[in-house]
């Protein structure tokens, strides 16, 4: 059951009323022409918020909508056409099809049509889904190909790239506004979900978002399938508007409108989709009117083709120069007007900690082709203690933290988390089996509240019927940020970038907590808060910390105990006193000369 | 085994021109970040600068490297006019402004030159069969591979033993230190996209030659499969990218050659999910790119 939170009603309640006043408005009171115009609207809305739906929470720009849209047209269609007509247009469809082609009703067709951009969306979606960036545009853009190609080449089916017709007219305002509202309230209510905020956490930094339980794979996938789905309804609609249609109507000319409607109103939200689609109708349906040579002011304009087409370019390209995030920005219209109450902190129930807490490193070793990286290290950390690791530059502890973390399997050794052994497990589980951590350089979802960041890693652990939002605020509470719980992550100062990061990695509530440099660029004061927090999570959640660190006071006022690495080899373990007296280390850190004057 | 001998040899033509183009990609990918759309634009560019020399009676062999120097010059304007104000953007702005770029330049064809392929007379002499025992191999498709090959040992020999090439080498592992280094970014930049656009150029000068027209969607098609090709190998790899070229190239050609009469049509489709099957095993590309990320 997806989280559906206040939030999320007023986003949807707040994007509905001008689409029910329009068709209203439209239906009443506005000519034909401009009635149909309003249509047209409401099914380019459906079909660019689901486009909404995969690229703005993945980040990733998606070619392959027109195809769903394609699908679902082609789909209901065959579903819905005339049987008079369907016997002399298509008298070679395949007998299987022939059996329950034709003659049905527009919901059918809808069930019928989604059920196949369902089930096509799954199955591209499942090598599309564990790609990221670049790649998977472009892999969305050969899923678009591969729909056209398909369709202009089952003639027998679709007529190829003749043009379709007798579909039954039957999409007005009407008809197309619920469908619009459907597609509004899914998008908005998977956006504030756990699968939705993880996912924009994942588009932010995809690294931190698996270090913070998220199965990025996963999240990709259902948020492809559920654009499909409602883009595919746009086509649907489309098709039941349009009455007759071809391949090419839904390639890359539909591809690039839907682009340009997403982009100008911003990718990241919904309301973005609503608004800028708004705008590129009307700016389309003008210059459609120029196109044809028009008559401005007794100026005789020549006639232009692809007037739209270079108007809809050129929108794309002012806003890539001068406004990003497009015309509405990063946050929903509803989060601007009715920003949300205050969550109150309430700490979760403690982990029913299993009886095996431990974290042992054991025998890890660690080659990159020829050069041994690690070898051998075996200490444990115990829970309730801050053990810290220290060596100098290429000792080997980046190999070591990756190791623990699971994030680079050690070629020898094991490392035994709660019994579980990390490099057996997907990286995205090892926070989950009690393994929280920081990095070394700072990667927060720079784009999501101080909330949001803590929230993602609250949900990845939280049990049913729990409120994460307030066992997010609870973590927040330990670092002493719950004030700027609804601050942009990017705008805090540096210092409470560590400790949000700290933060986030409490709330998976771990059995240990592994921080790599956590100090790293701080001020003597900032350091000092630092001490202080840390000292607090040991004394009230009994979390065993691992701290890698280069500053060697911190370590020796912070550790109860120290692991040192050198070239790649355990040389000392044991109390700061111990390691402060031992001479293997004080060799490694000065040099063999001066450490023996 | 002529018969595969054969296949052998049309692949090597079209896979060797999907890979120029895939080349041409990835050297501007691995630099900037850009996945330029608008390299089919450069095909189509130069496309039509030859078509136009012809016309206006240059001979043949001027009128190829009139070609070829429109492309690089077309490269180079598209970068400082349409490409610098978003450098340093994320990838996604990059790619949304060159997806814009290409759809105005596309109309731009249709209507300052003609939405019509406008034919191309190209030397009889290029058109005849070449006969080696049992192979048949078109003059064109000889000079094709051949030019590829040239090009591609020509690109590696720059790369690896001139200065300006090194620093390109050096650009794609980490833009910001060769910065430091004291290099300029523009001249970087700028020869990146040069050698793009020569590569575009010279595939764009094999595609007219074997079709003989030139319309403004002709670098569409071959430029969509370079994307796919570049994928394939490993976006930003530059080997991958050839790699990817030829594979694609195979794949097609086998298709082409065995696939059953009725699904013949579907040639493109079945290559193209082929090629991303691929990618549920090798995520990151066939010869990805070791990226080392710093945690």
């Amino acid at each position: 059951m997806p989280r559906i939170g206040m939030q999320a009603v007023k986003g949807t309640v707040v994007l509905a009323l001008p689409l029910i006043a329009l068709a209203i408005v439209a239906e009443l009171f506005l000519p034909a022409a401009l009635a149909r115009l309003a249509t047209l609207y409401l099914i380019y809305v459906t079909a660019v918020i689901g486009m909404q739906i995969y690229s703005g929470n993945s980040g990733i720009i998606s070619f392959g909508h027109a195809g769903f849209m394609a699908l679902g047209a082609y789909g209901s269609a065959l579903l819905t056409i005339q049987p008079a007509v369907l016997s002399t247009s298509l008298p070679d469809l395949p007998s299987w099809l022939a059996v329950i082609a034709g003659g049905q009703t527009l919901p059918v067709g809808m069930l019928g049509a989604l059920l196949v951009v369902g089930l096509v969306a799954a199955l591209f979606g499942l090598p599309l889904a564990r790609l990221g960036g670049a790649a998977a545009s472009i892999a969305t853009l050969g899923f678009l190909v591969i729909v056209h190609v398909t369709l202009v080449a089952s003639v027998d089916i679709t007529r190829g790239s003749q043009t379709f017709f007798g579909v039954p007219r039957g999409v007005s305002t009407w008809e197309a506004l619920p469908v619009a509202l459907v597609a509004v309230a899914v998008a908005r209510i998977y956006r504030g979900s756990k699968g939705g905020l993880s996912l924009r956490a994942a588009r932010e930094d995809e690294i931190a978002a698996r270090a913070s339980g998220v199965n990025v794979v996963r999240q990709r996938f259902i948020a492809w399938v559920l654009g499909g789905l409602v883009s595919g309804a746009a086509g649907v609609l489309l098709a039941h508007f349009l009455g007759a249609f071809s391949p090419k109507d839904f390639y890359f000319n539909l591809t690039f409108l839907l682009m340009s409607m997403l982009i100008l109103g911003g990718i990241s939200t919904v309301s973005g989709a609503v608004g800028g689609t708004a705008l590129i109708v009307v700016m389309v349906d003008l210059l459609r009117r120029l196109e044809g040579g028009a008559d401005v002011f007794g100026l005789q304009l020549p006639q232009v083709f692809g007037l739209t087409d270079i108007g809809v370019g050129v929108v794309i390209l002012a806003v890539m120069y001068r406004l990003r995030d497009g015309l509405f920005g990063l946050r929903e219209v509803d989060e601007r007007l009715f920003p949300e109450p205050v969550v109150k902190a309430a700490r979760p129930d403690p982990s029913n900690a299993s009886d095996q807490i431990s974290l042992s490193i054991k025998g890890v070793g660690r080659r990159f082709a020829g050069l041994v990286a690690l070898e051998d290290v075996s200490f444990a950390v115990r829970p309730g203690l801050v053990t810290g690791l220290i060596g100098p530059n290429g000792a080997g502890k980046s190999t070591l933290i990756n190791a623990i973390s699971g994030v680079v399997p050690p070629s020898s050794g094991h490392v035994l988390l709660n019994g579980t052994d990390t490099a057996l497990v997907p990286v995205h589980e090892v926070p989950m089996r009690g393994l929280g951590r920081t990095f070394q350089n700072i990667r927060l979802f720079r784009n999501l509240t101080v909330l949001e960041n803590v929230t993602v890693a609250a949900d990845a652990v939280a049990r049913p019927n729990e409120d994460s939002r307030a066992a997010a605020m609870a973590a927040l509470e330990v670092v002493g940020m719950q004030e700027l719980a609804a601050r942009p992550a990017s705008s805090l100062p540096y210092g409470a970038q560590r400790r949000l990061e700290i933060a986030r990695a409490l709330a998976l509530r771990p059995s240990f907590l592994l921080l790599d440099e956590p100090a790293a660029g701080m001020n003597p004061a900032e350091t000092d808060a630092l001490i202080v927090v840390l000292r607090q999570i040991r004394a009230d959640h009994r979390i065993g910390l691992l701290v890698v660190e280069h500053d060697l006071k911190l370590i020796m006022r912070l550790c109860d105990h120290i692991v040192v690495l050198n070239k790649g080899q355990m040389i000392a373990e044991g109390t700061p006193e111990d390691i402060r007296a031992n001479p293997a280390v004080i060799e490694a850190y000065i040099g063999k000369r001066r450490a023996a004057a | 085994m002529d018969i595969f001998l054969q296949q052998l040899l049309n692949a090597l033509s079209l896979g060797g021109t999907y890979a120029l183009l895939a080349l041409g990609l990835a050297v501007v990918f691995s630099i900037i970040g850009l996945i330029n759309f608008a390299h089919g634009e450069l095909m189509t560019v130069t496309g039509y600068a030859i078509c136009f020399a012809l016309i206006w009676g240059l001979p043949f062999p001027l009128a190829v490297i009139g070609g070829l120097v429109v492309a690089v010059a077309a490269a180079v304007l598209m970068e400082r006019v349409a490409f610098r104000p978003v450098r340093g953007a994320s990838g996604t702005t990059l790619l949304l402004t060159s997806f814009a770029v290409s759809a105005i330049l596309r109309v731009l064809f249709q209507n300052v030159i003609s939405a019509r392929p406008i034919p191309v007379s190209i030397p009889t002499s290029l058109s005849g069969v070449i006969t080696i025992g049992p192979l048949h191999l078109g003059t064109i498709q000889l000079i094709s591979i051949i030019v590829t090959l040239v090009m591609l040992l020509g690109l590696n020999l720059f790369l690896h033993r001139t200065m300006a090439g090194r620093a390109m080498r050096a650009a794609s592992e980490d833009f910001a230190v060769l910065r430091l280094m004291g290099m300029r970014a523009n001249s970087i930049v700028a020869t990146a996209f040069a050698i793009s656009g020569l590569l575009a150029g010279v595939a764009g000068i094999l595609w007219v030659a074997q079709r003989g027209s030139v319309d403004p969607l002709m670098g569409a098609l071959p430029v969509l499969k370079a994307f796919i090709a570049a994928i394939i190998g490993g976006l930003g790899s530059l080997s991958g990218a050839v790699a990817g070229g030829f594979l694609l190239g195979f794949i097609e050609v086998i298709l082409q050659a065995y696939l059953p009469e009725s699904l013949l049509p579907y040639r493109d489709a079945f290559a193209i999910l082929l090629v991303i099957g691929v990618l549920l095993f090798r995520p990151q590309g066939l010869l990805a790119r070791k990226t080392i990320i710093k945690l």
